[in-house]
């Protein structure tokens, strides 16, 4: 039987949550979140682990399993960008991570920031995506020399579990529809059977409305009129691609949070890279993994705590003194930071 | 060894096939423009029987376009009531081999749109990928879909790319793909095009990853000049160039084979929800009827059409309500035969009325 964790009841007492400040510019974008939380009294404490790759009792590279076990006892981890070397030993430690703790659906809220002009002023979706599954199955193999084949793997519990997941974000996140995005024209029995679940999410969750939409229609409409759409629903290609085309919208993936959640614990995160050239110099914008963090306090239920941290952010960058080069400022990482505690102990 | 286009008595026969949704509507300005234009081409039109489960008509649209050459389509609905039947728009560019799928993204300066100049040229692979319709159901509620790339398919593709480029000058090629995840098959797309590109030293070849595309689309598309991609992808970035440009009704694309070409309406679809009202853009079914003109050589039609067109979406700016106008569809038809019949009186039909 599936269990969504969602909000987390209420406690009054501290909490522990690992932090994963991971590589290039993690550390940085790290420590300004934990400032910025001390200032604004969040009951929370960080364990601070690193999942740098050590080899295992089997001679392979893997999370270390003291990380393993903090998020396993937390259940709840923020984390920063990764490293994965190309053509190393080991595989991608996002892809590992997810695996581990079963993270099945990765949300994506992209909104237009007001202060931050983009070519989009009217942009509020949701992207959520399955995860663990579809074209990211990783089974290829060539046949015969010259053609390959990919297999994409959609089953009904996963399809079902992400689905239920859609309508129980909208409902928690006061959102009114869910957009089912599939492309079952083509390719009928896999996006059909991930459309049917979602169809039968949907007469679970009357008070939400759902509509279906082609990929292509929604790309389509997206550019045009993104007010068209809420929350978005789609097996895990369609959901990697729409998800970054929406952020491209608000200008990019310094600004947009994300969060993975899962059966056995939720990792909230920057979805931007390392950034290797800035690395060390405090120029890196910290709104995403602040972001991430906000929406991992709603996800703790401390809803006080997020808005109150998010109002500060988002006035920081209206105002506009001290915004980071990405965003076509001159602030350092420590002067945007700085001026959010600043706003955050005046309110 | 293309065959040769159906040409009785100087006019040339050309397979229609209006489809469902708007599809049917769309095919009869076409007639009409035709008309108006003196365009020596006759239609076999083709229609399918939406209730009818026999594959006859569909057989007889492929004898006919084998026998022509070349047709013009509007959608072909895949009806959901029909699992076990694969999408007929898909079936019939496998069956006449059209392997490439080419679509011009200009923007119309006469249009506003957030984004200006966008000049690109998309070519999509049309007929393996992720469209290749195999898959199954390995126990219940499990089910498999495999995605096909083929080196030959993946080589000629590029190849047609990289003589396009070269034919139009075009100065960058970027082949767009998923080689970090899907290692094998888009690895085997990326390498081919990666090595067709060294054939042609004159031409930048880069590639980019389809998430990160889509970004840099929405973002600053003017970056992009010759866009080289699998099935799905080619889906979804012509969708999304079509989004910025101004809508689904103004494009056309080219289905394009060894033997045969097809063409459409860009983003192929149906538009069922605006049929019949009188509504529908005509622009992406004319501009395809313009790409027909130029694929049988027929040059002075194809420039007569074509700027009929231009003049009423950029100066005359008649325009339907998908962007932000008032016209119906048959004011906008009427601008463009007004137009053509401008040009004609000024011009007095000089100029080759033939081209080959
Ligand atoms: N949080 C950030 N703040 C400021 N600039 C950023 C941030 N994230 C990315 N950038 C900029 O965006 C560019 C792309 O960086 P990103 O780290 O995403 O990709 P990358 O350099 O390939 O690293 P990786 O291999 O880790 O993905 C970099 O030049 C960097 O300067
Ligand atoms: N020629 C056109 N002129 C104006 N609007 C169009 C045109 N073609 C498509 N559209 C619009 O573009 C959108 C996408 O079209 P599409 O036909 O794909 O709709 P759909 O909802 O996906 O269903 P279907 O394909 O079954 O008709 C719809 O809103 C449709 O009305
Ligand atoms: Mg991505
Ligand atoms: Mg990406």
């Amino acid at each position: 039987m599936l269990i969504v964790i969602f909000h987390l009841p209420y406690s009054n007492g501290v909490r522990t949550v690992t932090l994963i400040p991971g590589d290039g510019i993690g550390p940085e974008i790290s420590a300004a979140v934990q400032k910025i939380f001390a200032v604004a009294k969040v009951p929370i404490e960080w364990e601070v682990v690193s999942v740098t790759p050590v080899k295992g009792p089997d001679g392979k590279f893997g999370i270390p399993q003291a990380a393993i076990d903090s998020v396993n006892k937390n259940t709840i981890g923020l984390k920063g960008p990764l490293m994965t070397p190309v053509g190393k030993g080991h595989r991608s430690l996002n892809l590992a991570l997810r695996k581990e703790f079963n993270l099945y659906a990765n949300v994506r809220p992209c909104r237009s920031i007001e202060g931050y002009k983009t070519l989009y002023d009217d942009v509020d979706v949701v992207t959520i995506r399955e995860n663990t599954e579809g074209e990211y199955s990783g089974i290829e193999h060539e046949i015969v020399d010259g053609v390959v084949q990919s297999i994409k793997l959609i089953t009904e519990g996963a399809s079902r579990r992400v689905a239920e997941f859609a309508f129980d974000y909208a409902r928690n996140n006061g959102r009114q529809k869910v957009t089912a995005v599939h492309k079952a024209n083509i390719m009928r029995m896999s996006d059909g059977l991930f459309l049917r679940c979602c169809r039968e999410a949907a007469e679970k969750n009357p008070d939400i409305r759902f509509e279906e939409r082609y990929l292509d229609t929604v790309c389509l409409n997206m550019v045009q009129d993104p007010g068209m759409y809420d929350v978005l629903v789609m097996p895990n290609l369609y959901g990697d691609i729409l998800s970054d085309l929406c952020a491209g919208l608000v200008g990019g993936l310094g600004l947009t949070p994300s969060g993975n959640i899962g059966t056995q614990g939720a990792i909230f995160e920057s979805v931007h890279g390392t950034a290797p050239d800035i690395a060390g110099q405090d120029k890196a914008n910290p709104t995403a993994l602040l972001l991430s963090a906000v929406m991992m306090l709603r996800y703790m239920n401390l809803p006080e705590h997020a808005a109150k941290i998010e109002r500060a952010c988002y006035s920081t960058i209206k105002e506009g003194k001290y915004l980071t080069a990405d965003l076509g400022g001159k602030g350092k990482c420590s002067e945007y930071t700085d001026e959010i505690c600043q706003k955050i102990e005046a309110e | 060894s293309k065959s040769p286009l159906a040409q009785y008595g100087g006019r040339f026969t050309v397979t229609m096939l209006p489809g469902d949704g708007i599809g049917p509507e769309m095919m009869n300005y076409v007639k009409e423009v035709f008309r108006y234009a003196g365009v020596p081409v006759d239609f076999e039109e083709i229609h399918f029987d939406p209730n009818s489960e026999s594959e006859v008509d569909f057989f007889d649209a492929i004898t006919s376009i084998k026998r022509n050459g070349v047709a013009i389509k509007g959608n072909i609905e895949t009806r959901e009531n029909r699992p076990g039947q694969i999408s007929r728009n898909v079936e019939l560019r496998n069956e006449l081999d059209l392997f490439a799928y080419i679509m011009n993204c200009k923007s119309f300066p006469g249009i506003q749109t957030r984004h200006k100049d966008i000049d690109i040229v998309l070519i999509r692979q049309n007929t393996e990928g992720e469209y290749a319709m195999l898959e199954h159901e390995n126990v219940p509620g499990v089910v498999e879909s495999l995605k096909i790339v083929t080196r030959a398919n993946s080589e000629r593709l590029a190849r047609y790319a990289f003589d396009l480029a070269q034919k139009q000058g075009r100065k960058k090629v970027t082949t767009v793909h998923k080689a970090n995840i899907m290692k094998v098959s888009d690895g085997l797309f990326l390498e081919t095009c990666t090595a067709v590109a060294k054939e042609y030293p004159n031409i930048e070849h880069n590639n980019m990853i389809i998430d990160n595309c889509c970004m840099q689309m929405v973002a600053k598309p003017q970056q992009f000049d010759v866009m080289i991609m699998t099935n799905l992808y080619g889906n979804i970035v012509s969708n999304l160039a079509c989004g910025l440009i101004g809508g689904p009704g103004l494009l056309s694309g080219r289905n394009m084979g060894p033997q045969y070409a097809v063409f459409e309406p860009g983003t192929r679809n149906t538009g069922k929800s605006i049929a019949g009202k009188n509504i529908a853009n005509p622009i992406a079914m004319l501009n395809a009827s313009v790409d027909l003109l130029d694929h049988l050589g027929l040059d002075y039609h194809a420039q007569l059409v074509g700027s009929a067109i231009n003049k009423t979406v950029n100066e005359d700016c008649v325009w339907t309500p998908d962007l932000r106008g008032q016209a119906t569809s048959i004011d906008v038809v009427q601008n463009v035969i007004r137009n053509i019949q401008e040009q004609t009186k000024t011009k007095n039909w000089g100029g080759p009325r033939m081209g080959r």
